[in-house]
């Protein structure tokens, strides 16, 4: 099925109710203990090493209770998690009720820009490091 | 193009294709003109099976997802998980058909 509009809004919905429910699931934990209380990383459950956006839970948590330190120490990629459960919500709600596609177009632009070759390269980089920073700090 | 060579064509890459899409595919080459059946020729599709594997191999880096041209759905499942492990365990599923559709949907494009 090609990705139109109302899917997109749909899986990303979906994607944003999913993490509301997995930070309402952890939310009483304290965010350095939820990595040894729920293994949710096959990388990590099986290969015993994490993956690039290990520790995004406890990163996101961290910010929850702004700690803008510990959430750039778990990943930064939480950061961007972190933004995108806060804005999504508010962005599809604006678009339904505008009948807009303004998300959709933006999603669009993202991944025209992400096909550009050193934006690419910059973003592999990126995450490779994020990657290795992940390995050294055992997240 | 004559049926001969439409259907060599379809043999050699039926494993790329949606097999419901057979017979509207070999209508429109049928209806090719040789300019466009040459640069039909060079047009390159993914593998299903090599997908398949890079899925397997690494399934929450969602580098399957980036071969096949899906960036942003690569980045939401890189930055999960691979989508908390159940996104993943679904493209192992999946992945096949989709790589078949996109082939198609390339193939389309290139008809019309």
């Amino acid at each position: 099925m090609p990705l139109t509009r109302n899917r997109l809004n749909l899986f990303l919905s979906l994607a944003c109710l999913v993490g509301y429910g997995w930070l309402a699931l952890v939310s009483r934990l304290k965010p350095e203990e939820v990595g040894s209380k729920y293994d949710v990383c096959l990388i990590r459950h099986f290969a015993h090493i994490p993956c690039p956006s290990c520790g995004s839970t406890r990163s996101v948590m961290s910010l929850m209770h702004g700690d803008l330190a510990g959430g750039l120490y778990w990943n930064p990629l939480g950061f961007v998690i972190f933004a995108a459960l806060i804005i999504i919500p508010f962005w599809i709600s604006y678009d339904l009720i505008l009948k807009k596609d303004s998300l959709f177009r933006f999603f669009g632009l993202f991944e025209n820009t992400l096909r550009k070759k050193w934006v690419a390269i910059l973003a592999i980089v990126l995450i490779l490091l994020n990657w290795a920073w992940n390995i050294v700090k055992g997240v | 193009m004559d049926a001969q060579n439409v259907d060599m064509f379809l043999m050699a890459n039926s494993k790329y294709l949606e097999g419901h899409q057979m017979f509207q595919i070999r209508e429109r080459l049928l209806a090719m003109d040789e300019p466009n059946w040459r640069m039909l020729q060079f047009m390159q599709f993914d593998d299903p099976v090599i997908i398949l594997i890079v899925s397997l191999v690494t399934g929450p880096l969602a580098v399957d997802r980036f071969m096949l041209g899906d960036i942003g759905l690569g980045v939401i499942k890189l930055i999960t998980c691979g989508g908390f492990g159940i996104w993943m365990l679904v493209d192992w599923v999946m992945i096949m058909g989709i790589t078949r559709r996109k082939n198609t949907e390339k193939l389309m494009m290139a008809l019309y």
